[in-house]
């Protein structure tokens, strides 16, 4: 987490404002930048090949919510309540943001969400620096004042400018609350709360216009392309400058974007792009359902969920931000960070010279050579999210390998086998994990499966449900030897090694990087996406230089049915 | 896929009401049409409205031969199901169909109910528009909450419901059911005075710029995007409705009252004791919330399809025991994997009790019902998509007539789910795909 | 910091010590510098320490009590008054003929309540030379046991608690130490610790509180950095036999916070120890104690018992260093138990002193509960507790 805090866009804005009042157009989604007339964007958009079925709008996710909400008013407003799960589709809840409807229960959700925040920034303590204005009465309308606030966030909240008759909406409503309420603030407060529930900041849209160097061609609207770069590298709103440059069209040259991309990976909040992607492939929204046993596992305190993911997301960051790391390497470096919790579940010595009765800090580690952990794959972040609550699963393990980390997936299990093979734990004949698979896989119909899963997922049993390194299992010495895709090997640190070496691996981080941003999986065969990869290795498959040549490719802000690509592409 | 849906057909007619001076106060949640021939509230002369509770519990009755050898009002109810044996003769006992599979892989604990909650089976993760949607759609569309749906196991993709607009995710904490239900937006109809909340007022007559926005907004946009923005608004739509509801004075409901507000957060269970308890918390919300007509839909799951719940000090969970357990050689049955059925229907019992506990004029609310239990496989060690049990309990207004074991060996098992639709009113005269299409419902179910 | 930038060879995991003796000698340079050249130092924290009762033989310490259905355990002059309301003299104390609050000066509290003492005849502890009149009998090893603190409290309410409960007010005092103020630290060094021999016990305070499993119990694995202070350092000589730890009678002592015992301050002390599955600890601490500072820890905090009747029951049995003075004994023959749970503690420059271990000292592995452990000794009295 970035330890900065966020002041709010919407209490330094006064530089912005008049640029987006002044770019505003009579009646468009995005109002194209610069002198674009509104209409053909409407036409080009209308005929975009293959959008009459599919939906390309990208549904906010809840990290991107909370961001957005802290850089439009500052971190001083809280989001406080929940939000509908949503779905991952294809292995990535980027994907899933792409076809994800709001149902009733959601909506309801999402306004509870905006009533709160909305009432937070009118409250006593906020009012004075995000309204902006000092109404001529508490307790009525004053249009003058309400159009201040609104002209200034109405662009924030749905990134793009608003037209005056948009403006003069927003005014109208508050006025007649206002007048109701007999509460300036109480029309502000609800009728912002209404525009925390449009459709418009919900969703983010791919607005494409006709490319005025390509005759013929089109290419997405500045807008959508600030939003669209924002999301992916920041997990969060457009700042001012990118605002600025999407106005002044600058964001629709190859330098202007490379300036812009430039500017967003060099900063610091490229961290929280890092950690929204990273969480959303590694899948740790399923974090929220998972449970241990403490009878079995004392030593998984209920803050190790949360260190878990966290322990994770720092060793990622620290390698690719700091240390400019391989990608590959994620799955073998031995440095990571730890707190005392991880390391006592970890059984390993962290000494933590903090005082008495301080919260514990995260420390730098390095586990010593020859030890059990290294790697992402040996943390609880993924021993403990792919383990049902009381014992291991090598093939959930297995399957959630395969399809988060090499983009592979692993057929359903078949209807109607017979367990008859399958004993009960108890039985002494099989009272390893591995016994017990092993009985499971004479089954033939099932060995074809478990052959892709298991042998990924026996390599860590050395380390139980919780996480917790073992070497038995029920009193046997528990065997961690493994195999993937032909090559043998032993426990995390064999795996980590085989994971390293597998070219699917970088192949898989490169696609879901793309299905971040855009929200679908890249067509192959298209030369832009070769060119991608060949960057990602030749810069050694740094994960900095991959999100830019993402970020830099027309096929990122392409007609996503150019490629084709909406359907599942099965890797 | 979910971008998929390619027809609109339950757009509302949208009213603006900007200036706030529509809205009225009157008594509309029981004019709505209802296909009822149910008796009325004996001091309003209102129908008293008919109910659908679904409850879901997973793995099924067991490998054994549970299925009574007889079929009618005379059969022996199975010791399985002793839990509800007091309810014997006001409960169908649905046994031997199965759901085919056309061709399509068994996604087990998946593939089963796609085809008997949604009458299709693909091969894919498609799943919408469950029957308890189409019956909350048909009976519970203009009450506060056209269905409500939580899972006893803290997992909030522990569900089976779903609109056109995609799956709900069910409530996992009775503490936040109750908050929604009986918070600041619920109206007691017994009060003796009602006025109309001015702040609720306002924010129902702010969310109409919403709507005035719509057209800007939608002409802008790719197709695509415009079929999936009609999901946002008849979301929205049900938000305006339900604060509708909250300014209209309520019809008395004498059986009405507000529960006992449950502190239970929703943290996540492992325990199938656990579960359990939170789920008589959960019988109890939906009972009141029922009475109150809050909803006339309440879907209750009592865990996954692949139930993760354990026994305390035992590592393995009921799903692992389904496949791991031997049969025991003289019981001739799974002794584990019983020991948390027995669980399971000593809840279902508990939460009829709780619905027959509460009396609607001459018949309590269980009478108003159908308590509609299904389960995701017929023979869970195989996790077989044959062999069904399902279980109805009430009569629902006296649609349906009780008291009867309905062999139908062989027969698809959307027949049962596409019965129950026809019994709550829903116009349909078939339902299913291709083996699962059918045209009639269970012969001998509909009174 | 980092511990593997400390440890040259830094697989300190404790399957390790499970699996290969080599590896963990490896480290003995590193540890403590009294050690000899080739020894391993497991690590510990005490995760469970108060008196020692014996309340299974209820029946037979208490008959008074075990007959009053009020379970009121004063002296039965007492007694009868305490029903009516009516607490007697017992919570009157004159200085120079002025009334004064009893608990502050219970020397001079007019009448003693004549609080039941135990007449049983086992108790937990070490034979520590006292007279024989004053003898128990330890059923675990059947020895001759001095334990006149357990004599006098035994009877009291707050006193019928069997591990893994605590006496009352030690459970109260305990629970809010181990959240709050340092734990105490337990060094064993020896060459092999998978064998018998001589070892060296060390203990400490550690810099910072405990930390708790999931269960709410103390946590295993942890790591603490030991308080440099030598006022709690405690060096000791013992060794283990047949698996089990004894010490060469030594004096200890180590501060602690109240509302627990401010501190422990044991002469004569004697040890036994013995692993349990885990690599826990589990053992006795007896020897003399200051009785006043007893009383105090007791009465410091509310009981539901009566302090009065404590402070004079240990005034009675006190039975060693008698004041020059007066001649009355200023202490008193005492047993606690402890648990340790394994933990990896560091010197306050980093280096790493002692690691975590699950195996068991000797090679040996104990049961951990009491009963089983009762099991294989001389039956007692076959009764069970009264409670």
């Amino acid at each position: 987490m970035r330890a900065e805090c966020r002041r709010g866009l919407a209490t330094v804005i006064a530089g912005i404002l008049p640029i987006l009042a002044a770019a505003a157009s009579p009646s468009a989604l995005a109002a194209p930048a610069g002198a674009a007339p509104a209409g053909a964007a409407a036409a080009s958009a209308r005929g975009t090949a293959n959008s009459e079925e599919m939906s390309t709008a990208l549904l906010m996710s809840p990290s991107q919510y909370r961001l957005t909400i802290a850089d439009v008013f500052g971190d001083s407003i809280k989001v406080n309540g929940r939000f509908e799960p949503d779905q991952r589709e294809q292995g990535l809840l980027a994907i899933g943001a792409r076809t994800d409807n709001i149902s009733d229960n959601s909506l309801e959700s999402y306004a509870d969400l905006a009533s709160d925040i909305a009432a937070q920034v009118v409250d006593a303590r906020h009012r004075e620096e995000l309204i902006g204005c000092q109404p001529r009465s508490e307790n009525g309308r004053d249009d003058d004042c309400a159009r201040v606030f609104f002209a200034r966030v109405g662009p924030l909240l749905y990134r793009q400018p608003l037209t005056v008759d948009q403006v003069q909406a927003q005014v109208t409503a508050a006025g007649i609350a206002a007048d109701k309420l007999h509460d300036f603030y109480g029309g502000i407060s609800d009728t912002l709360a209404e525009m925390l529930i449009s459709p418009r900041f919900l969703f983010r849209y791919k607005i494409m216009e006709p490319d005025p160097q390509h005759p013929g061609r089109e290419r997405m609207n500045a807008y959508a392309k600030a939003t669209e770069l924002s999301y992916f590298l920041w997990n969060t709103t457009p700042d001012e400058k990118l605002l600025q440059a999407a106005a002044s069209g600058e964001i629709q040259t190859r330098a202007g974007l490379e300036r812009q991309v430039d500017r967003l990976i060099s900063s610091e909040r490229i961290q929280d792009g890092i950690r929204a992607f990273f969480a959303d492939m590694l899948g740790f929204a399923d974090f929220a359902a998972v449970s241990k046993d403490p009878s079995f596992f004392p030593l998984f305190v209920p803050s190790i969920k949360d260190e878990a993911q966290e322990q994770t997301l720092r060793t990622i960051v620290d390698h690719i931000v700091n240390r400019h790391g391989d990608y590959r390497d994620l799955f073998t470096t031995p440095h990571t960070f730890l707190t005392d919790d991880l390391a006592t579940l970890y059984d390993v010595p962290l000494v933590d010279m903090s005082d008495n009765g301080q919260p514990q800090p995260w420390l730098a580690y390095t586990y010593p050579p020859g030890d059990s952990h290294a790697g992402i794959l040996s943390e609880a972040s993924f021993t403990t999210l792919w383990s049902p609550s009381g014992r291991t699963s090598p093939t959930v393990r297995g399957k959630a390998l395969r399809e988060n980390i090499l983009c592979e997936k692993v057929p359903p299990p078949p209807g109607n086998v017979s367990f008859k093979f399958v004993e009960d734990t108890g039985n002494p004949q099989y009272r390893t994990t591995r016994a017990r698979l092993m009985a499971h896989r004479t089954e033939p119909l099932c060995a074809g499966c478990h052959k892709l899963t298991d042998p990924i997922g026996l390599a860590l049993e050395d380390f139980d449900a919780a996480g917790e390194y073992r070497t038995t299992e029920n009193g046997v010495p528990i065997d961690a030897s493994g195999e993937l895709n032909g090559k043998q090997f032993v426990g995390a640190i064999g795996l980590g090694e085989a994971v390293h070496d597998d070219p699917a691996a970088t192949n898989c981080v490169a696609q879901k990087a793309f299905a971040f941003e855009t929200g679908y999986i890249p067509p192959r065969d298209d030369p832009r996406w070769r060119e991608i990869q060949q960057r990602f290795a030749g810069s050694h498959y740094q994960v900095l230089e991959l999100l830019r040549a993402i970020a830099l490719s027309d096929l990122s802000y392409a007609a996503p049915a150019e490629g084709g690509a909406l359907a599942a592409a099965n890797h | 896929m979910k971008s998929k849906i390619k027809v609109w057909t339950r757009r509302r007619v949208l009213r603006g009401m900007l200036a706030g001076s529509a809205i009225t106060v009157g008594l509309p949640i029981l004019d709505c049409v209802l296909n009822d021939n149910g008796t009325a509230f004996a001091d309003t002369g209102a129908l008293i409205p008919t109910r659908f509770v679904s409850w879901f519990w997973g793995l099924g009755i067991g490998e054994q031969e549970w299925w009574p050898k007889t079929a009618g009002a005379d059969y022996e109810l199975p010791w399985e199901l002793g839990a509800i044996k007091p309810f014997k003769k006001r409960l169908n006992l649905f046994s031997g169909s199965q759901v085919f599979l056309d061709g399509n892989t068994n996604r087990t604990h998946f593939t089963g109910i796609q085809g008997h909650m949604t009458g299709k089976v693909t091969s894919s993760d498609d799943y919408f528009n469950s029957m308890d949607a189409i019956i909350a759609d048909t009976i519970s569309a203009r009450t506060r909450f056209r269905s409500l749906v939580a899972t006893c196991d803290g997992d909030s993709k522990s569900t089976w419901t779903a609109f056109a607009s995609g799956k709900v995710p069910a409530e996992v904490s009775p503490a936040a059911l109750y908050a929604r239900i009986f918070g600041p937006g619920f109206t007691d109809p017994n009060a003796a005075t009602f006025v109309p909340d001015p702040a609720v007022m306002v924010k129902r007559s702010v969310l109409s710029t919403i709507n005035e926005d719509r057209a800007d907004l939608l002409k802008n946009l790719p197709a695509g995007d415009r079929a999936r923005l009609d999901y946002y608004f008849t979301a929205l739509r049900s938000l305006e409705q339900r604060l509708d509801i909250e300014l209209q004075k309520p019809p008395p409901l004498p059986a009405c009252s507000k529960p006992e507000q449950p502190k239970d957060d929703g943290h996540s269970i492992f325990l199938a004791t656990d579960a359990m308890v939170r789920h008589d918390l959960f019988c109890a919300l939906m009972t009141h919330a029922l009475a109150c007509d809050q909803t006339r839909v309440a879907n209750l799951n009592v865990s996954q399809s692949q139930s993760a719940l354990r026994q305390a000090g035992d590592p393995t969970t009921h799903h692992s025991y389904t496949h791991e357990e031997p049969i025991d050689a003289k019981l001739g049955y799974q002794v584990q994997c019983s020991w948390f059925q027995q669980r399971y229907f000593q809840g279902l019992y508990n939460y009829a009790a709780m619905l027959d506990a509460v009396k609607e004029g001459d018949r309590s609310l269980l009478d108003r019902s159908i308590l509609y239990a299904y389960t995701d496989h017929g023979a869970p060690r195989l996790h077989s998509v044959r062999n069904y049990p399902f279980i109805t309990i009430g009569d629902g207004n006296g649609r349906i007539r009780t008291g009867m074991h309905f062999p139908t060996p062989g027969d698809t098992a959307i027949r049962v789910p596409f019965t129950i639709m026809q019994a709550m009113g829903v116009p349909i005269s078939s339902w299913g795909t291709n083996s699962n299409h059918v045209t009639s419902p269970v012969s001998g179910v509909l009174a | 910091m980092k511990l593997n930038q400390i440890l040259p060879h830094g697989n300190v995991r404790r399957h390790i010590f499970k699996t290969t003796v080599a590896a963990a000698i490896v480290f003995a340079p590193l540890m403590l510098a009294p050690s000899p050249a080739s020894a391993e130092t497991r690590g510990y924290v005490i995760s469970w320490f108060a008196t020692a009762t014996n309340n299974p033989d209820f029946v037979q310490n208490c008959p008074k009590a075990a007959g009053d259905l009020h379970r009121l355990k004063f002296g039965a002059a007492a007694n009868g008054q305490l029903q009516n309301g009516n607490t007697g003299d017992r919570d009157h104390a004159l200085v120079n003929g002025k009334p004064v609050p009893p608990l502050d000066y219970p020397d001079a509290v007019v009448k003693d309540p004549n609080q039941e003492t135990v007449v049983g005849k086992y108790a937990y502890g070490f034979d520590l030379g006292g007279p024989a009149a004053n003898k128990f009998i330890d059923p675990e090893t059947h020895e001759k046991v001095d334990d006149q603190l357990w004599r006098a409290i035994g009877c009291a309410n707050n006193f019928q608690q069997t591990p893994p409960s605590m006496p009352y007010t030690e459970g109260l005092g305990w629970n809010a130490l181990i959240d709050s103020a340092p734990g105490w630290a337990m060094q064993i060094t020896g060459t092999d610790l998978s064998k018998d021999g001589p070892v060296t016990v060390t203990l400490d305070r550690t810099m910072r509180h405990l930390d708790r499993d999931a269960l709410g119990a103390v946590r295993s694995n942890d790591s603490y950095v030991l308080d440099p202070d030598p006022r709690s350092h405690n060096v000791l000589s013992g060794e283990i036999r047949d698996g089990v730890l004894t010490i060469k009678p030594a004096y200890i002592y180590i501060e602690s916070t109240m509302p627990f015992y401010s501190q422990i301050d044991l002469k004569d002390a004697h040890m036994r120890i013995r692993s349990a599955a885990g690599g826990k600890l589990l053992g006795y601490w007896g020897g003399y104690t200051d009785w006043h500072k007893w009383a105090y820890m007791y009465s410091s905090r509310p009981a539901n018992s009566d302090p009065v009747g404590y402070y004079r029951a240990l005034e009675k049995l006190a039975d060693a260093d008698p004041d020059p003075v007066t001649g009355r004994n200023r202490l008193i023959s005492t047993t606690w138990r402890m648990e340790a749970v394994p933990a990896f503690l560091a010197a306050a420059d980093g280096k790493i002193l002692a690691v975590a271990s699950s195996a068991g000292l000797g090679g040996r592995v104990h049961a951990l509960d009491v009963a089983e452990n009762r099991a294989s000794s001389e039956p007692s009295t076959g009764t069970k507790s009264a409670q």
